[in-house]
Parts: C-alpha cells; structure tokens; sequence
C-alpha cells in the first residue's frame, strides 16, 4: 500500500469519526440542557471546552450563545474539526483513493457531503437540528457498514480501523475529562445521577450501560465502563484493542509497544478512586500516550509520503 | 412535454445517424424509436432526471480550467444512444487496427533508421520541426517495438455516410471510463431497451488494458506490479485515473510516490518501504515524467524514469516519444505509411489535409480561410482552432498572420457536415452533431473497443464536441441485430 494512500484513508476514518462525534455530543447536549436546573451554570461555552475548541471559537464570536457555538460545531470552515469541515475534507481525501475502496463507497461519502452541503443550515434551528445531525450520523454509519460488509480485510481497511479508533478513542476521553469537570459542582445535589448519565448520553453509552452494569449511574462504574469495557465499542479499552487488531495486521512493531503502555494503564486503574479525585490528570495522560500513538504510526507507516523530511536510506527494500 | 418522437424530429439535411428521414427511422433504430415513442412523457423525464442524479451522486465529473478557477463538472450524458450495425463496424475495426500498427512502425523507425525518410516517402522537414520528437528516445526498444499502446482516434462521419479519421490521439487520449461509464447508465435506467437489441459489450477494456500492460513487464510472473501515474486530483482527468486503476486493480501513483535508484528499478513508496514497480500506464506528459531529461521544473514526474524505462526495468504505456506521431501534420502521411509499412492500402480515409509548409496548400488556406477549418499542429482538447464559416473576420486576420509566421505549425481541413443524432435538449429532441472515439490497444495482441465515445455538441449548430467547450456524450451500441 502506498504510504499516501495510507496516510489519506487514516486520516479520512479520523475526519468521518469526527463529524459523527461532534453530531452525538451536539443532540445530546440540546437535550440535557432540557433536563439542567434554570440557572445552571452547564451551557454552550462548556460544549466548546468539551471538544477542546473554546480558544479558537473566541478567535472568531464573542459571545458563546446558541447559534454561534451551533454555527462554529456544525458548519463554520474555519473550525477545522466543524462538522462540515470534517465531511469536505473525508471527500477530498477519499477522491485520491477512490481505486483501493469498493466503488459504492466514493458514492456515498460524496452523497453525504451533498447532502451535509446543503442540510447544515437547518440544523442551526434547535427544532431541525436533531432531524439533520441524526441523518448525517445514519449518512456516515452507512459508509462505515458499506466498507465492512464489501470491503477485504487489506491494509487499507486497517488504516480507516486505526483513524476510526484513534479518533473515537480520544473523543471519549475528551468527553469524560471535561463534562467531569464541568458537573462537579452537582456533585452532591440531586442532580447527581442525572450528570453522569449525561456523560453517558453524550456518549450515546446510556443504553448500554443500563443494560450490562445498572440503571443507576454511579461515578465509578461510569469510569470503569467508559474507559475499561471490554464490549462497548465506544470506551477506550475497546478502542485500543481494535486499534491492536489493525496494528497486529500491518507491519512494524514499534506502535504495537506503545499501545501496549496504553493497555496496562486503562487496566490497572482505581476506578473508585478516579471517580473521587484525579480523573483530569487521568484522561490527560490517555490523551498525551494517543497523540503520542498518532506520531509513532506517521513514524512508521506514512513517512515515505513526506520525501521532505526524510532521506532514503530510511527505506529498507522489499 | 419531454418526448421523444422520430415523426416531427427536424433533420437538418446531413447525414443522421438515426433516421433516414423524418418520421422513417434506419433499420437498426426502429426498435430504439418505437420504444421511445411508447414511453410517456413524464416517464421520461424521471428518467432523465435520474440520470442527473446518479452522475452527481456517482461523481462523475471532469475539470474545466478558466480563469475564474478550476470548476468540477458533473459529466453531461444524454439519454438517447446512437446505433452502428455490427456489419458496418467490423469494417471500421479492421481500419483502426491497420492504422494503429503503422503508426507504430512509423515511430519505431523514426526512432532508429529512419528508412521512410531515407525512401522519401515522409519530408524529413516535418520531423525536424517536430515539437513531440523526442532526441532522447533514440534507438530505445520498448517491447513488441510498440510505442503508441493506447491510441484514442477521432472519427466523423461526413454527409455522404463515409467515416474519416480525423486525427490519431496517441500521447494521453482521455475519454474510455466515460464510454464505460454511459453503458453502466444506460443499463440501469433504460433496461428494457436491452432487452430488444444484442448490443455489444465495452466492459472488456479494462480486463484487456490489464492485459495489454501487463505484457510490458520487465520480469516474468503472474502479477506484475502496476500503476496508473496521475498528475494529482486537480488534472481534468483524475477521474477516469482513478476509475481505471481501480477497475484493474492497479495503484494510482504520483510522480512523488516514485523513485528510481541506482539500480535503474522504479519503485513505489510503501507502508512497508519500497517495492518494485514493473509498469507504468502513464497519464503525464512527456514533457513532465522525468526532470532530468525534459523540464526540470516539473514536480508531476519521476527522476531516472528514462534511465530506467530506457534499461528495461519498467514499462511505460505510451512510450515517451511517441507523440511525434500525434501531430496534425504527420497526420496527412498516414495513408502512405500504411501503404509502405504494410503494402495495403489504407481502410479507413483522412479528411482531405492541406499542409500550409507546401507553398501551394499556404496560398490555397489563406484564400479560403472563411470556408476552412484551421489547426494547430500540436494542441488537443479543441483548443486553438479556427472555424472559418463561424469566424469573424478579425479572427481570420490573426490566424492569417500566426500562419505566415509558422506555415509548419498549420494544417487546414474542410469543413465536414458531421453527421447528427437526436439528442433531447429542453425537454425537445432536435439533432446535434457528433463524433467517434474508439479506442486501441497494441503491446503483444491488438484489441478495439466495441463502439467507442460518442461525443456531441451540445449546443445547436456546433461542431465543437469537446467537454471543455461544451460537449457531451452519449452511450454507442454496436448492434449485432434487432430482436
């Protein structure tokens, strides 16, 4: 596989990953501010703290109202992470790569670009707004089970596994750290169970979580499910071994060790005692040891591509 | 009302591809107008706009460079096909495969002995002014002493009925994923049509490209390692690149992807390092794939790819060097080639050329410049071109003088009426006129595309079928019978 290609279909998995993410974490959020107290102090800049924009909305708007944070999150092309922005650069990416996916697959990622085109409007308005995000994520989860139910098991395919893992992984840990944060101050009024189901629903996780651990949401056991669940696709232990699935397909053995660090961390932690204290210090070290992971795996694999940065005799021959 | 009805179709006078008169279909287009005639009016205008559709949902699009940008065009298809008898194109396949094989000859020799020109057969003034030979292609033997591997060769059909070939496309002829694309379109959204002719099937050219490239390989084995080199996804082609590499399972490569090393060998940057590369379908031009030995200012090539291609270690489809046959004015030697490679006498004609570097021919082009059509030597796509009928006469004063200025760059044909065929155009079917472009293969076999591209003008009247100006297709059955 050519290393551009390579670096094209990860980064394209990351894009897609992304702009599904940020549609999740958008309706669940207009639907919790449903629920908060009048006067909470939960709102729209707490949103862009969470996905870890809130110095680069302030670049652009003011005021974090409403419609500004809604119009930066979903379509505003400065924001290089807005929803928008994630879906035209997944097409531009899988333009140059057309020839290694099945052919339905272009079809569909540019379907959902025309359609997240000419859509994103009405999503600013709250009562389109779950209508148009919930279609662009049915739009991406038809791509995601075109690629699997059509597509070889090739490097290629591992490559969209790693972008896809990666991106998801993070997401989560950046969900967690930050609405932990930001609930704190509830932590002992009778909204407490309401905001750990909130970071659950965030996650689209509630379900699940009802289901396998228990109705309650209890601070613990949402940390040990959401980080350290062996089944549930979104938490990072599940991440990271699909992440070691692709990497146990793919040559070279260096991002293999790193993600092993990873595992162990995520394995070995006091869930009850993050849940008290230190849960910010945590999830910055599982987002550190990711970018950390990001870098090895350009090391390794897309390297070639940049000729600039590299001399020749990098190359072993095969 | 979109209908489309062979009885008030308004035949210019030409010659129609469909219809012999109004109302009095050809024999192989009966079935095609009673079918149309049945279908209701809204029916096909579903259709029509279904076909819209899937050309944007599928991308399917080409790139037109203006000054305001780079614009992504969907591909404009229109529905109705035009129709060859299967009798009447064995003729014309026999035509191209003779054609394509002196071409061929012609190059290889232009590049050793020279034996035409020796024989005084060809001037050697037309090659020494030649902007497509190559010096360092000189005594190179590409496999099969084959240069030219994919040649695109534009046919019109004048008034009278007769086919000529109006010009041989040898150096990166574009067009093949779009004829392949409109039988997928049509099949999809007329399959009750199919059901009533045996038409001819295209989808053989990529297995055959595969082969064809394949039989360039330096090193034996089953699987040679090949790749479809694109100048990037802003060329106006990059579709059909990427459409063609991957119908053949090859890899879509740029020139950075590449590196040739000392040993001569192309290879191919990888996830696990390099790997050796064995052929190369090329799709950037000569004057791009290797800054060493042509522009140094390219970024779109490869370094050492001549080193190697000319050692032996890669194949590349076209050879370098070979567009010193894709050039208007070698264009009018074609007929001798023939008769002097092969002794056979030309199949197909060429539209009657007059070469403005003969004295006589200059004069005759400057007096006639209203009436004629006046082309550049080397310039594709359309582009450079004088119509004269259509010409104001500020536009002739200026080819006049280019003409003075470089008699050897110009060439002037008649204007042909180029044959029609109904095509709906705002909601009303009305004839347009179109052209041919088959495509040939040649390495170890030599294979035609089962019709080809039928290009037409769009806009009434024009005889300029290019996409970049306009232009649009339609699906091209050859009809082994009606049913």
């Amino acid at each position: 596989m050519l290393a551009r290609v390579a670096e094209n279909l990860y980064w394209m998995a990351r894009y897609l990953e992304r702009a599904e993410d940020t549609a999740r974490l958008i309706n669940a959020t207009t639907m919790l501010l449903m629920d908060m107290p009048r006067g909470a102090s939960f709102g729209w800049e707490d949103l862009l703290k969470v996905v870890g924009l809130d110095e680069a909305f302030h670049k652009h708007y003011d005021e974090a109202s409403e419609t500004a944070v809604m119009s930066f999150l979903i379509q505003d092309e400065r924001n290089p992470s807005s929803i928008f922005a994630c879906v035209r650069m997944a097409r531009e990416n899988t333009r140059t790569f057309r020839e290694v996916l099945p052919r339905e697959s272009w079809e569909w990622v540019n379907e959902l670009y025309l359609y997240t085109s000419t859509h994103l409007g009405h999503a600013l308005d709250r009562r389109k707004r779950f209508e148009v995000l919930t279609e662009i994520i049915r739009r991406r989860q038809a791509v995601v089970g075109l690629l699997s139910g059509t597509m070889s098991r090739d490097d290629g395919f591992q490559f969209m596994r790693l972008g896809r893992n990666v991106e998801r992984a993070d997401m989560t840990s950046r969900v967690l750290d930050v609405s932990y944060a930001i609930n704190l101050p509830y932590q002992n009024s009778q909204y407490y169970d309401l905001i750990w189901m909130s970071v659950l629903h965030a996650l689209s996780a509630h379900q699940m979580y009802r289901r396998h651990v228990g109705v309650h949401a209890r601070g613990h056991k949402v940390l040990g499910f959401l980080l350290n669940d062996l089944l549930f696709p979104r938490s990072v232990r599940h991440c990271l071994h699909e992440i070691q699935f692709a990497l146990g397909e793919l040559p070279g053995a260096e991002p293999m060790r790193r993600l092993q660090g990873m595992l162990d961390l995520v394995d070995r932690a006091d869930y009850r005692a993050l849940a008290a204290n230190g849960l910010h210090e945590f999830c910055d070290d599982i987002q550190k040891r990711l970018a950390d992971l990001n870098g090895i795996i350009s090391q390794t694999y897309f390297r070639a591509a940049h000729p600039q940065k590299m001399s020749q005799s990098l190359f072993s021959l095969v | 009302m979109m209908k489309i009805d062979c009885g008030t179709y308004p035949l210019t006078g030409g010659f129609d591809e469909l219809l012999e008169a109004a109302g009095k279909p050809r024999p192989s287009a009966e079935g095609l107008c009673d079918y149309f005639a049945g279908l209701p009016a809204d029916e096909l205008e579903a259709r029509h706009r279904a076909v819209d559709a899937a050309i944007m949902a599928a991308g399917i699009t080409f790139t037109v460079y203006s000054e305001a940008g780079n614009i992504d065009r969907a591909w404009p298809f229109d529905v109705v096909p035009r129709i060859i008898e299967k009798s009447e194109w064995d003729g014309i396949e026999a035509g191209l495969k003779q054609r394509l094989k002196a071409l061929n000859l012609f190059i290889d020799d232009i590049y050793h002995e020279q034996k035409i020109i020796q024989d005084g057969v060809f001037p050697a003034e037309v090659l020494a002014d030649s902007k497509n030979f190559r010096q360092a292609c000189v005594g190179a033997n590409p496999p099969f002493g084959v240069w030219a591997h994919i040649c695109g060769t534009d046919l019109v059909r004048d008034g009278d009925g007769t086919f000529y070939v109006l010009e041989d496309n040898l150096r990166v002829p574009s067009g093949v994923s779009y004829m392949l694309e409109n039988r997928q379109l049509m099949k999809r959204l007329f399959p009750e049509l199919f059901a009533r002719y045996d038409v001819l099937p295209v989808d053989s050219y990529t297995a055959q490209l595969y082969d064809m490239l394949a039989a360039l390989s330096p090193r034996s084995g089953d699987r040679p390692e090949i790749a479809v080199l694109t100048p990037g996804v802003y060329n106006s082609a990059y579709f059909e690149h990427s459409y063609l590499a991957q119908q053949m399972g090859a890899y879509l490569v740029e020139g950075s992807d590449l590196v040739v090393l000392d040993d001569d060998c192309v290879y191919m940057k990888t996830i696990e390092g390099l790997t050796r590369l064995d052929v190369i379908y090329r799709r950037v031009d000569d004057d791009f794939i290797d800054p060493e030995v042509f522009r140094a200012d390219s970024t779109l090539g490869v370094p050492g790819l001549m080193r190697a291609w000319k050692a032996g270690k890669v194949g590349i489809a076209n050879a370098p060097g070979s567009g010193v046959a894709d050039d208007k004015v070698v264009y009018a030697y074609v007929p001798q080639m023939i008769e002097y490679y092969l002794g056979e006498k030309a199949i197909l004609p060429n539209v009657p050329s007059y070469l403005c570097m003969h004295q006589e021919d200059c004069d005759y082009v400057l007096a006639n410049l209203d009436k004629l059509v006046v082309k550049p030597a080397n310039e594709s796509g359309g582009y450079g071109m004088l119509i004269g009928p259509k010409s104001t006469a500020e536009e002739q004063a200026t080819f006049a003088r280019l003409i003075r200025e470089n008699p050897r760059n110009y060439m002037a044909q008649p204007t042909l009426s180029l044959s029609t065929v109904p095509t709906l155009c705002d909601g009303a079917i009305e004839p347009r006129h179109v052209d041919l472009r088959p495509f040939i293969l040649q390495s170890k076999d030599i294979n035609v595309t089962r019709g080809g591209l039928t290009r037409v003008a769009l806009r009434r009247g024009s005889l300029v079928v290019n996409s970049s100006q306009g232009g649009g297709s339609k699906d091209t059955w050859i009809v082994q019978g009606v049913i």
